[in-house]
């Protein structure tokens, strides 16, 4: 049978961009499982959502089993059929003959069974009758009602042009009739008032093409990218790169176009994070550096259209830019009248959370912690405490307040105008990193503690009032706080005791905890396990190692991190192997035991236990992990070797307890470095 | 162009699409979605479409005259269009060409941005409309007003006025705009927007700033409330909502002197929108009783 193309496209009013890739994805599946083995591609523009497949015209036939009432209900005792027997046959239309008799599944006995051949239907019908279901099915997250309708979509469909080969296939959705035109870039039909017909799916990128409009959201994107570079070259620059910024470019123009504007060089007196973001959240534009990373007084932004007949798009971009930059100039100017410092007493008025109070006690106990962490860390703590009192403070300016993303970074400026300690400043700064995942840490030794010091109170407090996370809820983003902890503390190598931190923490909290602490304390150390299990495979250590590392104690990461190490050694050795299964043995054999730690060595008896006894004193001796473990993986074969040799729980009394002593001081030299047991 | 032209011709060519020209709501309001014409326009299920100049006031935006691109109050050109045609867009391009911007020269694009407002139990989805990178206009599809599903739905067009018209004309400062010629017999002069306002900006900003008297402000609040609800007992939704206007500029004033915590304002907006809530459904009521009178 021969295959044709299918393209349906729906033309719309502008639909927003975060949903133009979801829908067009969504409609691909739904239409996969309406016609099974077909392949959907798809493409978008703003106004734009096309899919198109490969398609037989026919649908192949279908073969279905009919199954019939019992044989001895339609065969009579002479072998003839019987009258229901040929009714059967008639309701399928076949001849009594081509009757089978089985037992079907499920059936007790045997009946008539028929196989039936359902024809194929022309894909193009089954097409016509499907679409209108699968188009009004597609789920919107914020759907739209227009006109007198009831139907609801993303925003209003105006047209829908639907092929199969060079046939239209004939529907209507809410109202709209398919059709074989579409429209084209607004600025086309400003000359063409009429539609563009497209003949067949193969001509539609063309046929757009033609009429101002690239469907494709990646060909955009490839060629905005292109210009970027092209026009940074231009003015001797480089873009600085915003991956998100230039999807979301691609994603508002139908067409791909990156215009250059200039801004007066006054304004690169503002911190170079104000312009980045100015620009960036108001403006959809990128900034140029310079080889030094230093800002130069253009910005590149999209259009949607090719050209600039009279440079209104640059001017009008420009204008809108200025009065932006104007606007952060304002805030800029209007903060620095007063100093930061003047912002903390207004933060009594700026909750952070219910129970846990205002952001001024957030800072006072932010304090404390700072404080303390310091004189753990050997960092100056009149430095530290001054940074925790300062970083809240630009929550109150007028430039945080046009830009949230801006806090912390605005504190670090303007204190570092007025003339506060560096290690002051850049903590400050800092403090709010790593705000993700792949967000850089805070480079100085202070940032790094403040930032500390200000999620350990976050994450204390709400498990002390009870906001623990739970399975995909986690409002305040709880767990991103954790991690950033143990990952700070995992890079500087830093140490303390989570556990201990935890409790300074809650200390700190005081009265206005709500829940039990050693609830809390609980809840903490489960929270802070996950956090440090992921930290470590984050850093690619094997499974076995992480287990076993992490069961003999995850609260002191710098122990922890050399154990993953030394351990990592071994990760593939299969002494190691044997040595978990001898673990798991011991763990077993000590379960309901209560050995007692000395034991008499003159009581053993076999040579394997003799050996073991003496390789037990040469591991309690050896201090370095990395010798130990060399020391365990000797030990594999003879404890193998005792497991063969001897029963653990003799009969004698005497020899029985010298030998579990012998287990337990084992395990205990074992434990100092990783559970094996956790090994596999 | 100077203001008054931009009006003008705004109003000339609604009014040929088919449209009454209303006028502002003499009530101190946010935005044009507050006056009457639209609040109750966009209920109901009778054919409505109406434009006219909102003069609204945003308390916390006043910069006491000195900032060149906000202030305390600005006009909005406001449009109801009931049901949405389904040419609404192309409508929308042919006012601006009707402005004399020539799209032809011109980048224009429809960007997400969708409108809520909780005081007035309203929202709908729709765009900025954005004009060589800068926001001209807000367009709405309203999809609930007073907590009432809309239908059918209305299009909401919204102008910022000095906005246009200082993007027009490339100036950098609100207070320079033209905003017309005055002649007499001594001949004629240019009246600018700040010979009109800027000594208003300054008296009102400083009054929302510094010179509002909270307490009264408060028990204001208090008492449009109880007049508010006395009066939709009484069935009479059209003086209720006033009260609800009253509320909800009061609301503004103590808001822009960060007199309400972060903790009570939800309270205080829920209690604006329950009336205004209640004067959409006291509208319905009234509005069926009397389509059920009609048929008989």
């Amino acid at each position: 049978m021969e295959t044709r193309t299918f393209l349906l496209e729906l033309h719309c009013e502008e639909i927003p961009a975060r949903f133009l890739q979801p829908l067009a994805d969504e409609f691909k599946t739904a239409l996969t499982s309406k016609l099974e083995g077909i392949e959907v591609q798809s493409q978008y523009s703003p106004r734009k959502l096309a899919w198109f497949s490969s398609m037989s015209g026919m649908q192949a036939d279908q073969t279905e089993t009919q199954v019939g009432p019992p044989q001895r209900m339609c065969v009579g005792e002479d072998g003839q059929p019987t009258i229901q027997g040929l009714k059967f046959a008639e309701k399928w239309g076949v001849d009594f003959s081509a009757v089978r008799f089985e037992q079907p599944a499920g059936k007790k006995e045997i009946c008539a069974v028929v196989t039936v051949t359902k024809k194929g239907r022309p894909t193009k019908e089954l097409l016509a009758e499907a679409l209108p279901g699968l188009i009004a099915g597609l789920h919107v997250p914020k759907a739209m009602r227009w006109g007198s309708s009831d139907f609801e979509f993303v925003r209003p469909i105006r047209n829908v042009l639907c092929l199969f080969g060079d046939e239209v296939v004939d529907f209507t959705v809410d109202g709209v009739k398919s059709r074989s035109t579409t429209w084209g870039h607004r600025l086309y039909h400003r000359q063409h008032p009429e539609p563009i017909l497209v003949k067949q799916p193969e001509d539609y990128d063309a046929a757009l093409k033609a009429a101002g409009i690239v469907v494709s959201f990646s060909d955009r994107r490839a060629e905005m990218g292109k210009q970027l570079h092209a026009l940074a070259s231009e003015v001797n620059g480089r873009v600085v790169a915003d991956d998100h910024l230039l999807d979301t470019l691609a994603e508002i123009v139908e067409v791909p176009k990156i215009v250059r504007g200039d801004f007066p060089t006054d304004f690169l007196d503002l911190p170079k994070e104000v312009l980045v973001t100015s620009l960036r959240e108001h403006q959809k534009a990128f900034c140029i550096e310079d080889a030094n990373g230093k800002l130069l007084p253009h910005f590149f932004t999209a259009a949607n259209r090719t050209d600039d007949p009279k440079g209104f798009v640059k001017s009008g971009n420009e204008w809108v830019l200025k009065a932006r930059l104007y606007d952060a100039r304002f805030f800029f100017a209007e903060d620095r009248k007063h100093k930061l410092e003047t912002r903390l007493d207004a933060l009594k008025h700026l909750t952070f959370q219910r129970e846990l109070g205002s952001y001024f006690d957030k800072t006072q106990r932010v304090m404390q912690l700072a404080e303390r962490l310091a004189g753990l860390l050997g960092l100056d703590a009149g430095h530290a405490k001054e940074a925790s009192r300062l970083a809240k403070c630009d929550l109150r300016t007028l430039m945080v307040g046009e830009f949230p993303e801006l806090q912390g970074v605005m504190g670090g400026e303007y204190l570092m105008r007025e003339g506060a300690p560096a290690p002051v400043w850049e903590a400050v700064k800092e403090h709010y990193q790593p705000a993700g995942a792949d967000d850089a840490l805070p480079a100085s030794e202070l940032g790094a503690l403040l930032s500390i010091a200000d999620k350990l109170d976050t994450v204390a407090g709400c498990f002390a009032v009870g906001l623990i996370p739970s399975g995909s809820k986690d409002p305040l983003a709880l767990r991103r706080a954790g991690q950033g902890v143990i990952r700070i503390l995992w890079e500087r190598g830093w140490k303390s005791d989570l556990a201990d931190l935890a409790k300074s923490a809650l200390t700190v909290i005081g009265v206005k905890a709500t829940k039990p602490e050693t609830e809390t304390l609980g809840a903490l150390a489960a929270f802070f396990s996950d956090r440090v299990s992921y930290q470590l495979e984050q850093a690619g250590y094997a499974g076995a190692v992480r287990r076993s590392a992490l069961a003999v104690g995850g609260s002191d990461l710098v122990g922890l991190k050399a154990r993953c190490e030394a351990l990592s050694a071994f990760a593939d050795d299969p002494r190691f192997a044997s040595l978990a299964q001898s673990a798991k043995r011991i763990a077993n054999i000590l379960k309901d035991e209560m050995p007692s730690d000395a034991f008499d060595a003159a009581a053993l008896q076999d040579p394997s236990e003799k050996t073991l006894a003496a390789l037990l004193q040469k591991l309690e001796a050896t201090k370095d992990h990395k010798a130990l473990l060399a020391e365990l993986a000797e030990l594999a074969q003879p404890l193998a070797a005792f497991f063969d040799a001897v029963m653990v729980k003799a009969d004698d009394p005497k020899l029985r307890a010298a030998r579990l002593s012998l287990l337990h001081r084992l395990r205990q030299a074992f434990l100092r470095v990783a559970d094996f047991s956790q090994w596999q | 162009m100077q203001i008054q032209d931009l009006i003008l011709k705004l109003q000339r060519f609604w009014a040929d699409q088919g449209c009454l020209i209303g006028q502002p709501y003499d009530l101190e309001k946010g935005a044009g979605t507050m006056n009457p014409l639209t609040f109750f326009g966009a209920l109901g299920a009778k054919p409505w479409n109406v434009a006219y100049v909102e003069p609204s006031r945003r308390p916390a935006d006043g910069r006491y005259g000195e900032n060149p691109f906000r202030v305390y109050k600005h006009l909005q050109f406001q449009v109801i269009l009931k049901p949405s045609p389904a040419a609404v867009q192309e409508l929308y391009i042919k006012s601006l060409e009707a402005l004399g911007i020539d799209l032809a020269v011109h980048d224009l694009r429809f960007e997400e941005d969708n409108w809520e407002s909780p005081t007035l139990g309203a929202w709908g989805v729709g765009w900025q409309v954005v004009l060589d990178g800068m926001e001209i206009s807000q367009f709405t599809y309203f999809q609930q007003v007073g907590g009432l599903d809309c239908r059918p739905v209305s299009a909401e067009l919204t102008y910022g006025i000095e906005r246009i018209c200082m993007f027009l004309g490339g100036l950098d400062n609100i207070f320079d705009l033209p905003y017309g010629t005055v002649r007499t017999d001594e001949g004629e002069h240019i009246v600018t927007y700040g010979d009109m306002r800027q000594r208003e900006e300054f008296e009102l900003s400083a009054y929302s700033f510094e010179h509002a008297d909270l307490d009264l402000h408060r028990t204001l609040f208090e008492a449009f409330e109880k007049e508010g609800k006395r009066l939709l007992e009484l069935g009479h939704f059209r003086s209720a909502y006033e009260q609800a206007l009253k509320m909800s500029h009061t609301f503004n004033v103590l808001d822009a002197r960060g007199a309400v915590s972060t903790t009570e304002r939800p309270g205080i907006i829920k209690r604006v929108r329950d009336l205004a809530c209640g004067c959409a459904k006291a509208y319905a009521e009234h509005e069926t009783a009397n389509a059920a009178k009609e048929v008989l």
